[in-house]
């Protein structure tokens, strides 16, 4: 993805200038390279041409919204992406994590934090072993970090990628929100259950036959989610 | 063709109009019952006078046509009789006489030749004898008067009427002037008494049918006053429900017109009003709400520069000025300090506003509160008693606030160690709670401001020093309680020190529309 891979790049998309220049600060001192963008239009612009290992993407933008950018950016890209709500109201975070963002911070941020939060949505594209595992028509290849359905790539991004891992790695097994909150997206006890929930409904729509009846994915009430083997 | 349930529904309709007439009984009543007994009283008056009227008049006029008839026959006939007439004489013109158109019967009495009392009748009515003279009649006949200058005759006519049986009869009597015999007539009034019978009883008729009709009347009355009284009722209540746009039909000019009006005005001002405060109340609100984003864009520069500066000041470099290191410091500590403050704030205009919800997920009650302690780094200074495996659904955040709060409170007033004890009021219940006590070892909360413990920015003390409290925190944390359906409670313990008792549902979801749990149809729960 990025032309250094020590030193990730980042794509800041924030309109307000303090807030763009401190975090610009603060995440260059955490060894960061960061480029910023001071509308959507100038991000996707800037997407196209720099290629980011990662986004961090504001909600409130004027003309596209940060929802429309990060939608725009889904019909073609797997790369995480970050939103930093100025509010946490629920719809909100609800919407963003619809539109396809992989986690999200609310503000006032601290860079300590978002930083945190940016490394764990990169460590997820890391590969960690050299198996595979199918499930019905459905391989997963660990060593190549592909997903194959019926012999066709499935575009997933780092964090679906990273669920379905951890998913599969115990099959039949369920896993609690929490429980995949902290392998998955590393956040501690008060992680945001929705961001599961959210990562499952699009996992399902890229990997089930049919995803509202899913067969593969199934939740399990009161507990989670677990995987199943098709029978 | 009346099908049977026809007649049912219509008895059923008949039975309702009278139970919703009966809601108005007194009224309804009291209406009638002035009504009727003004038109009694009318009725009764009227038919009174009439029926007295017309009996004089009647009486009257049949009573001087047949005196005037008898007087005329006495002067007639019985004035040609000679002084002492014999029998045979005077029961043969006392016939001629009853033979008149007034169909009366006749009695006349004169001494014969001999000195004897000789009587003749006109035979029609034989009953009819002296015996049938009342004695007063006889004696006022056969008196002579004195003749004056305002009484040219010695002898008068006399009339009496009498009942004899069940029959009224008009009896009169006189004397040809000049030693005549003296005359009786005895003329039944039985037509006359039957016209004025048939008249009583059609004025009864008349005043039973003008009492039903006042009553109907009454009832018209009763039901055109009461309807606009139901009607405004109904409207008062409804106002009184909150629903403030309600107005009533006005039609008319008369007072329930006017009172309908005046609550009409009544119910637009109050919706004015309460329309008003409301709008100054949610501005007031928004007011905080934008403020608090206002804010937050500021902040979030400052934040993140602060750390900054912070780290500068943990490298333990010199890099700082040792000048500048406090005032470095004083910002990065007041910072945080607004940050906290900022976010309680929004917290609280999201409650206030209504639009907090609940992000529900299963939790081990025991690791959440372990992790709550854990991540404020209170592990020494707090004793759980809970154990693990107690699972519950609720917001963790919010439990996380709510613990927080109350332990941090706790820690700060009543000082170490702290005990959080968890327990389930009824474990096998199906709708159990879960209790969450918080208790310290200082010195209790003052009677005085127990009541007041979980109000906004209220300090128990003016002297007290401000701690890096909001002043928000047990507010907040009694929000999140309520928004799961549940309660805190704060009190002074027997042993000494405060305890903080939290109530909490052990299944919030029924407080939630529904999340929309991702693929809930197929929720096969076998095998966990």
């Amino acid at each position: 993805m990025g032309q250094n891979a020590s030193v990730p790049s980042l794509l800041l998309i924030e309109d307000d200038d303090a807030i763009r220049t401190a975090l610009e600060l603060s995440l260059t001192r955490q060894g960061h390279r960061v480029a910023t963008a001071a509308t959507g239009e100038d991000g996707l612009k800037l997407l196209r041409e720099q290629r980011p290992d990662l986004i961090v993407l504001d909600v409130m933008l004027p003309g596209i919204d940060g929802f429309e950018v990060c939608r725009r950016i889904r019909r073609t890209d797997q790369l995480p992406i970050i939103l930093l709500t100025a509010r946490s109201d629920d719809i909100d975070v609800v919407v963003g994590l619809e539109s396809g963002a992989d986690d999200y911070v609310v503000k006032p941020v601290q860079g300590r934090v978002l930083d945190a939060r940016i490394r764990a949505v990169l460590r997820r594209g890391e590969r960690e072993s050299n198996d595979s595992a199918s499930f019905g028509s459905l391989v997963i290849d660990r060593s190549a970090m592909t997903v194959t359905k019926n012999g066709e790539d499935l575009q997933l991004t780092p964090t679906e990628l990273r669920l379905l891992l951890e998913l599969s790695r115990r099959p039949g097994q369920a896993l609690s929100r929490q429980q995949l909150l902290r392998l998955v997206w590393e956040h501690d006890y008060l992680g945001d259950s929705r961001l599961v929930d959210a990562c499952v409904q699009r996992l399902r729509a890229k990997v089930e036959d049919v995803p509202s009846s899913p067969t593969l994915i199934r939740t399990v009430r009161g507990v989670g989610y677990r995987l199943d083997s098709p029978q | 063709m009346t099908k049977p349930q026809d007649k049912l529904r219509g008895w059923a309709a008949a039975r309702r109009a009278i139970l919703s007439g009966l809601r108005f009984t007194s009224l309804r009543l009291r209406l009638v019952v002035v009504f009727g007994l003004v038109a009694l009283t009318a009725a009764v008056s009227a038919s009174g006078i009439a029926y007295w009227l017309n009996r004089e008049a009647v009486l009257t006029r049949t009573q001087d046509a047949v005196l005037r008839d008898f007087q005329q026959e006495m002067q007639n006939r019985a004035g040609t009789l000679p002084a002492h007439p014999t029998q045979d004489e005077l029961q043969h013109t006392a016939g001629q006489m009853a033979a008149s158109s007034q169909r009366f019967s006749v009695l006349l009495v004169a001494e014969d030749a001999s000195g004897r009392t000789v009587v003749g009748n006109s035979g029609a009515l034989d009953t009819f004898s002296l015996a049938d003279v009342p004695e007063s009649l006889r004696t006022a006949v056969g008196r002579e008067q004195s003749i004056t200058s305002s009484n040219k005759y010695p002898y008068h006519l006399y009339w009496q009427r009498i009942i004899d049986g069940d029959e009224p009869y008009l009896v009169a009597g006189t004397k040809v002037i000049g030693g005549g015999p003296a005359g009786y007539m005895l003329k039944s009034l039985e037509p006359e008494e039957k016209d004025l019978n048939s008249l009583a009883w059609s004025l009864g008729i008349a005043t039973g049918l003008a009492l039903i009709g006042s009553a109907l009347l009454a009832q018209a009355a009763a039901t055109t006053v009461l309807k606009p009284v139901h009607r405004l009722g109904i409207a008062a209540r409804r106002l009184g429900e909150g629903k403030l746009d309600t107005r009533l039909r006005v039609s008319g000019t008369d007072e329930l017109a006017d009172l309908a009006r005046t609550f009409n005005h009544t119910a637009e001002a109050l919706e004015t009003r309460v329309a008003d405060m409301s709008a100054r109340d949610e501005a007031s609100r928004r007011f905080v709400a934008d403020m608090s984003h206002e804010l937050r864009t500021p902040l979030t520069a400052i934040t993140a520069v602060t750390e900054i500066l912070e780290e500068e000041l943990d490298a333990e470099t010199g890099s700082i000025d040792p000048m500048i290191e406090p005032a470095v410091k004083l910002v990065v500590s007041e910072t945080r300090r607004l940050n906290s403050l900022v976010e309680n704030l929004m917290e609280v205009t999201r409650f206030d506003a209504g639009t907090a919800r609940l992000v529900l997920d299963y939790v081990d009650i025991a690791d959440q509160i372990t992790a709550c302690i854990d991540a404020r780094a209170w592990l020494d200074a707090v004793e759980l008693d809970a154990e693990r495996g107690i699972m519950s659904r609720l917001d963790p955040r919010r439990l996380d606030v709510i613990l927080a709060n109350l332990i941090g409170n706790a820690l700060k007033h009543g000082g170490s160690p702290v005990r959080v004890s968890v327990r389930v009021s009824d474990a096998d219940a199906a709708d159990a709670d879960l209790l969450i006590e918080v208790q310290d070892h200082g010195p209790g909360i003052p009677e005085d401001v127990l009541p007041h413990v979980f109000d906004r920015f209220y300090k128990a003390s003016a002297s007290r020093p401000r701690s890096e409290g909001s002043g928000l925190g047990l507010s907040i944390a009694l929000e999140n309680a309520h928004i799961h359906g549940g309660e805190i409670t704060a009190a002074n313990s027997p042993k000494g020190g405060a305890v903080f008792t939290l109530r909490l549902p052990r299944d919030a979801s029924a407080l939630t529309e529904t999340p929309a749990e991702p693929n809930g149809a197929n929720a096969n729960g076998e095998g966990a």
